[in-house]
């Protein structure tokens, strides 16, 4: 029965071994779409390039399924998940800051990684960035603390929140996926496409 | 040797959805990126100001050595991907990543500010767009799409402000 | 009501000797033994295959840095030691069951070997090198007629310091990791490897890296083979051994080792280095750097763990703990 590390089949430290591998292959893939590519990833919020928003719905769609058909299957057991928490005012907020830097700085925690190890060296200044800004928010803590819990609600799932099972928010999101494709193929028409 | 073209999105993207199931199925536990970030922080304040670190309740959470972390192991496997993709393919180089009409240095030190705004936020919604957006998404957390739409949004409005530097 | 009595002064403070004695000098001084080892064996072995003007860095460039990657690690040695002033007392005696005898003699050889190595090559790599005192000069042009001589022994001590860097271990029976004659081999192995990275970091010429590059993934590969061997055999031996062996097989070393020194020291730059033969342009640095770092990650790995696996452990595990 997975997930096999909380059904006690490795160990902590072989779980460590695990993580490596999982991250070989998490940066190999990174990688191949493309995603070490600063401006590759900011053409995306200009309809140029829709990379980030095809790899990025395929893989969560991907995951998405195969956790529920393994739950169903009784392969997975999902109780035993980590569920993000979600705190939802402090996660809006977050977001949206991090949208800005996303536009301005043309990467992402995980991407920029992948950058700076092929060669990307404004994937290297993102990084002292990134690290200078979490380096802030530590020194900020004790003030902000009420701001980082706002909004807590647990560990829910839309399932929880919009009462229906989880099977028909999979459908949702399936479909909602399929619409932000299309809709985002046909802007990529409008505004000039310029795949790298 | 001549740079090999991306693959396509859809096989980059069932390629890490596949990666994100294992992660489910092996661990328990999706992937992340931030986390390990903040830890590699937290270590260098502890080097120069430990009581420092100790004092501040955030950075105490993470100041064990950085090594025990299953984060950062992730992290050194996909900067260990990442490395052999890139070279499989030809794309290793030194080079900035910029449009034609911002010069390296500009680009530069947008990506520092464009970073620590990111990093800023990271910490703020408790994960990254690995961390959150994509694992919370598979899990179908609330916070995982609350926060997704929330960095689409933010970005495609911030988009126009620094056109300049992507086209 | 059955009474056990057990009957032990172990409870008492100082009984048990010290179980982690050795820090970070040991490890360090075992690494840079090996790299000089590797990079004396190389220069040697193919000075005698005649191929200076082909393997310049391997022959010329890195015996120049062998004396004082040996004086380093002596120092490191040397800090290491409780009683400083008696390391002398190792000199009155030669005692061929013992390891410690063995480096300590081997030492005291190899390191003028490798001063008076090093001499012959500097004005081949600095043309413009000047001895200062015409007495060096005469001494070492008088010695380069025995270069040969100076080959074959080099060959011959760096063989024995490799090994000897692992038997030193492996001579600690209280010490169930360490105890295993797989250990000698492997460091003698592990040695050649990091010289040959070494010797790769440092060449410049096109041919010479590609044969060092090989040298280096057929190195790698025995290395593999022989900590695979390694832990077959611990499993296959008694109970401490067995249970020396867990701690790589889930136990607390686990993640470190089979990371950092079986996945980053030695499948990585391999994988690097078969793509590179093939083909594949890669900084030659990086595998080199990479097989260095697992080269002295695999010191102070085994160095660590042998120190934490011990006869009694289960036992007393049971009883005190």
């Amino acid at each position: 029965m997975a997930p096999f590390y909380k059904y006690g089949f490795f160990s902590e430290q072989t779980g460590l071994i695990v993580a490596l591998i999982l991250g070989i292959s998490f940066g190999f893939w990174l990688e191949r779409s493309g995603f070490g590519y600063s401006r590759k990833l900011a053409l995306q919020f200009y309809f140029k390039d829709n990379t980030v928003l095809y790899v990025m719905f395929t893989a969560i769609l991907v995951a998405m399924l195969g956790v529920l058909f393994f739950s169903l299957f009784g392969w997975l057991d999902i109780t035993k998940i980590y569920i993000n928490p979600t705190y939802i005012w402090a996660q809006l907020i977050g977001g949206l800051i991090l949208g800005v830097g996303f536009a301005i700085g043309g990467y992402c925690p995980g991407t920029s990684v992948v950058g700076a190890v092929t060669g990307h060296i404004d994937a290297l200044f993102f990084l002292g960035g990134a690290m200078t800004g979490m380096f802030v928010f530590g020194e900020m803590f004790p003030s902000i603390e009420d701001l980082y819990n706002w909004g807590y609600m647990g560990n829910v799932r839309l399932s929880d929140v919009l009462n229906v099972s989880s099977g028909v928010v999979a459908f949702a999101a399936v479909v909602l996926a399929i619409v932000m494709f299309k809709g985002a193929e046909w802007a990529q028409n409008r505004f000039g496409k310029e795949v790298l | 040797m001549k740079e090999k073209p991306f693959w396509s999105p859809y096989a980059g993207g069932i390629g890490l959805g596949i990666t994100l199931l294992l992660a489910f199925v092996f661990m328990g536990r999706g992937l992340g990126a931030s986390g390990a970030m903040m830890r590699f922080t937290t270590w260098v304040v502890d080097v120069f100001a430990h009581d420092h670190v100790m004092a501040n309740p955030y950075f105490a959470k993470y100041a064990e050595h950085p090594f025990s972390n299953w984060l950062v192991f992730e992290i050194i496997g996909v900067m260990i991907g990442g490395f052999l993709s890139g070279m499989l393919a030809g794309r290793n180089k030194w080079r900035t990543g910029r449009g034609p009409n911002i010069t390296k240095h500009k680009r530069w030190l947008l990506a520092f500010i464009g970073g620590a705004i990111m990093g800023f936020g990271a910490r703020l919604s408790r994960g990254c767009t690995s961390g959150l957006a994509l694992t919370g998404g598979a899990t179908l957390a609330v916070g995982g799409w609350v926060f997704m739409f929330a960095v689409f949004g933010a970005a495609f409005a911030t988009a126009y402000f620094v056109r300049k530097q992507w086209i | 009501m059955k009474e056990v009595a057990i009957t032990s002064g172990r409870m008492n403070h100082g009984v048990d000797p010290l179980l982690h004695a050795w820090g970070w000098e040991i490890p360090l001084y075992l690494f840079l033994g090996g790299l000089v080892a590797g990079i004396l064996f190389f220069s040697a072995f193919f000075y005698l295959r005649h191929r200076e003007n082909v393997f310049t860095a391997a022959i010329k460039v890195a015996p120049l840095y062998t004396p004082v990657f040996l004086a380093i690690g002596l120092a490191a040695l040397f800090l290491d030691l409780s009683h400083k002033l008696y390391f002398w007392r190792l000199y009155t005696t030669i005692r061929w069951e013992s390891p410690m005898s063995w480096g300590a003699w081997t030492l005291l050889f190899i390191f003028p070997l490798s001063v008076i190595w090093a001499a012959f090559w500097v004005k081949d790599v600095y043309p413009n090198w000047d001895w200062k005192f015409p007495i060096i000069e005469k001494t070492i042009a008088w010695l380069a007629q025995f270069k040969k001589w100076f080959a074959w022994s080099l060959i011959l001590f760096s063989g024995i310091l490799g090994m000897y860097t692992g038997i030193l271990l492996s001579a600690f029976n209280a010490r169930p990791f360490w105890n295993t004659s797989i250990l000698g081999p492997l460091f003698l192995v592990s040695g050649l490897s990091t010289g040959a990275a070494f010797i790769l970091l440092i060449s410049r010429s096109e041919q010479e890296r590609h044969r060092f590059s090989q040298i280096d993934s057929f190195l790698i590969g025995t290395e593999l083979f022989l900590i695979i061997h390694m832990f077959m055999g611990f499993l296959a031996s008694t109970s401490v051994q067995i249970h020396a062996a867990e701690m790589f097989l889930g136990g607390p070393y686990t993640a470190i080792f089979w990371t950092f020194v079986v996945g980053i020291g030695l499948l990585l730059p391999l994988l690097i280095e078969i793509m590179e033969l093939r083909g594949v342009t890669v900084p030659a640095v990086i595998p080199a750097m990479l097989v260095l770092f697992g080269g002295l990650m695999l010191r102070f790995v085994v160095v660590d763990a042998g120190q934490s696996s011990r006869w009694l452990y289960k036992f007393m595990e049971q009883l005190v703990f």
